[in-house]
C-alpha cells in the first residue's frame, strides 16, 4: 500500500515530543536513587541509582554480604537484577540515540523510529526481567530478613516503557514516507545543537543538579538517611541559626573572621599596584625580569605547599630557629606556627606573599600601556619622580584597580578554605575559622547536613546579590559591566 | 614558538617606556636613596620568595644527621640523593604521585578538547537557541550550590571514592569555554567561510582551521588547568577519605605534615624487601621525610614554570580583558 505524500512531516512530529521528553525523563531518572526500580529489597543500598545498579556489582551488594554468606539470597538474584538494570539503561540509551536522530529530515526520522521502538522494547524487556528478579528475592528462605519491596521506580519505568512503545508504533504507522532519493541529513542549527548537547548535560549534572540538594535545608535530615515528607521542617534550620545560643555564637565569630580577613585583603589591594609602579622604576632589565619571575612562583604552588614552606621556615626545627640558635649561641625552639596572636595578620601576610607578585603583572602591563607623551610632558614641566607616579601612573591604573576592587567586594564572603584549613591548629582555631571552613566542618566533619546547607545557601545568595550590586556600581560609575 | 604580533607590540611599548624614562641621566641624592631602597626592597622580597624552596632543597640532599641537628641553613653538606630514592621506593608516595600526574594529564587533555569544541560551537550564531545555552553556561560561574549539596550530588552519582571524581566534574569549565569563544571570534571569519564554501563540515573546519589557529589560548588554558589539577587537594580530602590509594600527592603531603609519629612506618613498609634500604630508611626522620615530599610535590611546578611563564602572564591578561 503506497501512502499519499504530504507536504511537511505531518502531525506525527508532535508525537516526537512525547518520545523525546520520555527519554530525557528516563535518562535523568537513571541517576536518581529515589526512582531506582532496582530497589527491590531492603538489602540494596537506598542511595543507589539505576545506573550504578547496572555497572557496579560491588556497590549493589555492599549491604548484602551476610545474607549472601548465609544463603538467604542467591547470588544469581543480584546478577539478574544487575543484568535487568543494564538492559533498561541500554534501552534508554537507544531511545536517546533515536531522539537525537529524530531532529533530522524525514528519511533520518524513519530510521530513528526503529531505534526508538527497539529501545523502548528493550527497556520493557528489562523491566520484565527486573520484575522476575523481584519475585526471586521474594522467594527467599528468610522473608523476615529480606523484605521484598516493589519500588515506585518499577511502576514509573514500566509506564515509561509502555508509553514509549505505543508512541513509537504510532509514529511508525502514521508517518508519511520520504521522497525518493532523499538523503539523510540534519539541518545545521540542529546539528550544532546536537554537538553541544553533551556539554549541556555535563553542566546540568555538575552545576544545576547540586541545587536540588538545597532541599536538605528544609528537612530534618541526618547523613545516610532517606528523605521523606514527614521530616519536612520548613524554615526550622534558618531560625535555628539565630535562636540557638551556641550556633549563633559560632556564626558571629566565623562571620567576624571572614569579614576581617576579606577586609584586610581589600584594605591591602593597592599593594600589587604599588609593587608594579615601583618595579617599573627599576632601570636594570635583568633585575626586573628576575624579580618578576621569582615573585610570581608562589602563586602557582598549592596552599599545602605554602604550609610546607611555613613549616620548614617557622616550625620548632625550622630555619628561623636554627638560624637564631647559630647566631646567638642559645637554643631557640619557638614554634611560630602555633602562635595564638595575630592570626588574621599572619594569614594576610601569607596571602600577600603568595599573591602580590602575580597580581602585579596586570598593573605592570597596564603601565606599559600608558601614553609616554604624558611622562615627557610632565618631565618638561619639571615634575619629579613621585609627582609623575602619583599624577600619571596611578590615574592610569585606577580603572583596573576599581574592577578588581569591586570583584573582591563581591567575593567578600568567599575567601576559600584551603589556606585556613592547612594553617589551622589547636591554638589558632578560634580566629582562623572562616565561613567556608565552618561549612566544611559542620557539614562533612559533624554530618550536620541541613545546617551546613542553610549556611552555604545563604552565603551563595548573599554573594550573588553582592555581585549584582558591584556590577550595578560599576555600570553607574564606569558605564561598563564587570561580568 | 614565534612571538605573536601583539607580544611584539607589547615589547616595543615597554622598550619605549624605558627609553623615555632613561633620558634623565643626572642622579640626585634623592634618586640614589630611592634606588637603593627600591632595589633593596625588591631584592629582599624576591629572596623571600625563592629562598624557602632552596632551603627545602638543600635540606633534602644534605647529610641527614646534619639536617636533624639543624646545621644546614645556607650551604648543603654531604650531598646525597638517597632521600628521594627511598621515598620513591615507598609505594605510597609513588602511588600518590601517579594519581596526581595521571589526573593532571588526562583531566587537562579532556578539558582542553572540550573547551575548544564548546567554545567553537558557541561562536555559531545559527545554533538552535544559542543564546539560551550560552546563558545556561555562563550563569553557573556566579553561583555555587555549596559544599555539602555538591558532596551529596557526587555521592548520588557514585563519584565518591572513585578516581573519576578528579576528571569528570572538571571537564566542562565555563570560564575557559568563554575564553576560547572570545579568542575564536577574533579569528577572521573569512577563513572559515571560504572553507565552508569549499564544502568542509563543521568538524573539519574545527580540526583543520580553528584548532591550529587557537593554539595560543588553548596552551594557556591547558597550563592553568594542569596547575589546578596538580595543586588540587580539597577534592581528594572530600571525596577520597576512605580510599588512601587514590589520594593525590598534595593530600598525602597534607597528611604527613600533620603527622609526627607513624612516618617512619611508611618508609619501612615500602622498602622492607631490602635490608640495606631499610637501614637507610630508618636514617630518615620525620622532618626529612616531610621536606622530601614537599620537594617532590613542588619540583614539577618549578620545572615547567620557566618555560610556561609567558602563558601564565598571558592568562591573567585574558582574565582582565574579560573582566
Amino acid at each position: 500500500m503506497k501512502k499519499k505524500k504530504v507536504q511537511g512531516n505531518g502531525w506525527t512530529d508532535k508525537v516526537y515530543y512525547v518520545t523525546r521528553f520520555g527519554t530525557i525523563l528516563g535518562l535523568m531518572m537513571m541517576f536518581f536513587p529515589a526512582a531506582n526500580p532496582g530497589y527491590v529489597c531492603n538489602l540494596i543500598n537506598k542511595n543507589l541509582s539505576l545506573f550504578t545498579t547496572a555497572i557496579s556489582y560491588d556497590s549493589l551488594t555492599t549491604q548484602a554480604m551476610r545474607p549472601l554468606d548465609k544463603g538467604w539470597v542467591d547470588k544469581s538474584s543480584f546478577i539478574m537484577l544487575m543484568v535487568a538494570a543494564a538492559i533498561v539503561c541500554l534501552g534508554i540509551l537507544l531511545g536517546a540515540v533515536a531522539g537525537c536522530m529524530s531532529v533530522g529530515n524525514l528519511k533520518l526520522k524513519r530510521i530513528s523510529n526503529w531505534f526508538g521502538l527497539a529501545g523502548s522494547v528493550v527497556m520493557g524487556g528489562g523491566m520484565v526481567i527486573m520484575y522476575k528478579a523481584y519475585e526471586k528475592f521474594g522467594g527467599s528462605s528468610r522473608p523476615d530478613k529480606v523484605y521484598n519491596i516493589l519500588p515506585n521506580g518499577m511502576y514509573i519505568f514500566t509506564a515509561l516503557a509502555v508509553v514509549l512503545v505505543v508512541a513509537n508504533i504510532v509514529i511508525i504507522l502514521f508517518q508519511p514516507r520520504p521522497e525518493k532519493g532523499e538523503q539523510c541529513e540534519i539541518k545545521t542549527p540542529m546539528k550544532l545543537f546536537l554537538m553541544f548537547v553533551p556539554i549541556i548535560a555535563f553542566v546540568f549534572v555538575f552545576s544545576y543538579l547540586p541545587l536540588w540538594g538545597w532541599r536538605y535545608a528544609f528537612f530534618d535530615y541526618k547523613a545516610g538517611e532517606t528523605l521523606t515528607m514527614d521530616k519536612f521542617v520548613g524554615f526550622k534550620w534558618f531560625t535555628f541559626l539565630f535562636q540557638n545560643e551556641a550556633t549563633r555564637g559560632d556564626i558571629m565569630r566565623v562571620l567576624k573572621n571572614t569579614l576581617i580577613m576579606s577586609g584586610l585583603g581589600i584594605a591591602t589591594s593597592w599593594v600589587p599596584m604599588a609593587f608594579a609602579i615601583f618595579l617599573t622604576e627599576i632601570r636594570c632589565g635583568w633585575f626586573r625580569r628576575i624579580v618578576q619571575t621569582f615573585t610570581t612562583i608562589p602563586n602557582f604552588i598549592s596552599w599545602v605547599l605554602v604550609y610546607a614552606i611555613a613549616f620548614a621556615i617557622f616550625s620548632t626545627e625550622g630555619f628561623v630557629n636554627n638560624f637564631l640558635t647559630d647566631i646567638t649561641g642559645t637554643a631557640h625552639t619557638t614554634n611560630y606556627l602555633l602562635g595564638e596572636s595575630g592570626t588574621w595578620f599572619k594569614m594576610l601576610a601569607w596571602g600577600m606573599w603568595k599573591g602580590t607578585g602575580w597580581s602585579a603583572i596586570i598593573y605592570i602591563s597596564g603601565i606599559s600601556g600608558i601614553d609616554q607623551q604624558l611622562y615627557e610632558a610632565a618631565t618638561v614641566d619639571g615634575a619629579g619622580r613621585f609627582q609623575k607616579m602619583w599624577h600619571i601612573t596611578v590615574p592610569g591604573l585606577i580603572p583596573t584597580f576599581c574592577v578588581l576592587l569591586l570583584m573582591s567586594v563581591a567575593n567578600i564572603l568567599s575567601n576559600g578554605m584551603d589556606q585556613y584549613l592547612v594553617f589551622e591548629n589547636a591554638k589558632n582555631a578560634v580566629d582562623i575559622e572562616v565561613l567556608d571552613l565552618y561549612v566544611y566542618k559542620i557539614g562533612i566533619g559533624k554530618g550536620l547536613v541541613p545546617l551546613s546547607t542553610v549556611v552555604g545557601m545563604v552565603k551563595t545568595l548573599v554573594s550573588v546579590t553582592l555581585l549584582f550590586l558591584a556590577n550595578g556600581v560599576s555600570k553607574a560609575i564606569r558605564g561598563e559591566s564587570i561580568m | 614558538m614565534a612571538k605573536t604580533k601583539q607580544e611584539k607590540l607589547d615589547l616595543k611599548a615597554e622598550k619605549q617606556y624605558y627609553k623615555t624614562h632613561k633620558k634623565k641621566q643626572k642622579l640626585t641624592v634623592g634618586d640614589v636613596i630611592f634606588n637603593i631602597l627600591n632595589y633593596a626592597f625588591f631584592g629582599i622580597f624576591t629572596i623571600s620568595c625563592i629562598f624557602p624552596f632552596y632551603y627545602l632543597f638543600i635540606n633534602t640532599i644534605s647529610d641527614n644527621s646534619l639536617v636533624r641537628i639543624g646545621a644546614i641553613n645556607f650551604i648543603p653538606k654531604g650531598i646525597h640523593f638517597q632521600n628521594y630514592l627511598s621515598l620513591l621506593n615507598a609505594g605510597e608516595i609513588l602511588d600518590a604521585f601517579l594519581v596526581s600526574a595521571s589526573r593532571t594529564v588526562i583531566g587537562t587533555a579532556l578539558m582542553v578538547v572540550v573547551s575548544a569544541l564548546a567554545g567553537y560551537l558557541m561562536t555559531k550564531q545559527e545554533m538552535w537557541h544559542r543564546k539560551i545555552w550560552y546563558r545556561f553556561l555562563v550563569i553557573t560561574m556566579y553561583f555555587n550550590a555549596g559544599l555539602v549539596p555538591t558532596y551529596l550530588n557526587f555521592l548520588m552519582l557514585g563519584l565518591t571514592e572513585n578516581y573519576l571524581v578528579y576528571i569528570i566534574p572538571a571537564i566542562v569549565q565555563p570560564y575557559n569555554i568563554i575564553l576560547v569563544k572570545t579568542y575564536i571570534e577574533s579569528i577572521p571569519a573569512e577563513l572559515e567561510e571560504s572553507a565552508f564554501i569549499d564544502g568542509a563540515s563543521h568538524m573539519k573546519i574545527f580540526r583543520n582551521i580553528i584548532w591550529p589557529l587557537s593554539k595560543p589560548i588553548l596552551a594557556t588554558i591547558a597550563i592553568f588547568g594542569a596547575v589546578g589539577h596538580w595543586n588540587s587537594f580539597m577534592d581528594s580530602i572530600l571525596y577520597m577519605s576512605g580510599t588512601p590509594e587514590l589520594q593525590t600527592l598534595q593530600h598525602r603531603l597534607y597528611i604527613y605534615l600533620n603527622q609526627t609519629t607513624s612516618l617512619a612506618n611508611i618508609m619501612q613498609g615500602g622498602v622492607s624487601s631490602s635490608q640495606a634500604a631499610s637501614a637507610m630508611a630508618s636514617v630518615m626522620d620525620a622532618k626529612t621525610i616531610k621536606y622530601t615530599i614537599s620537594m617532590v610535590t613542588v619540583i614539577p611546578i618549578l620545572a615547567v614554570y620557566p618555560f610556561m611563564q609567558r602563558y601564565f602572564e598571558k592568562g591573567i591578561m585574558l582574565g582582565a580583558v574579560k573582566g
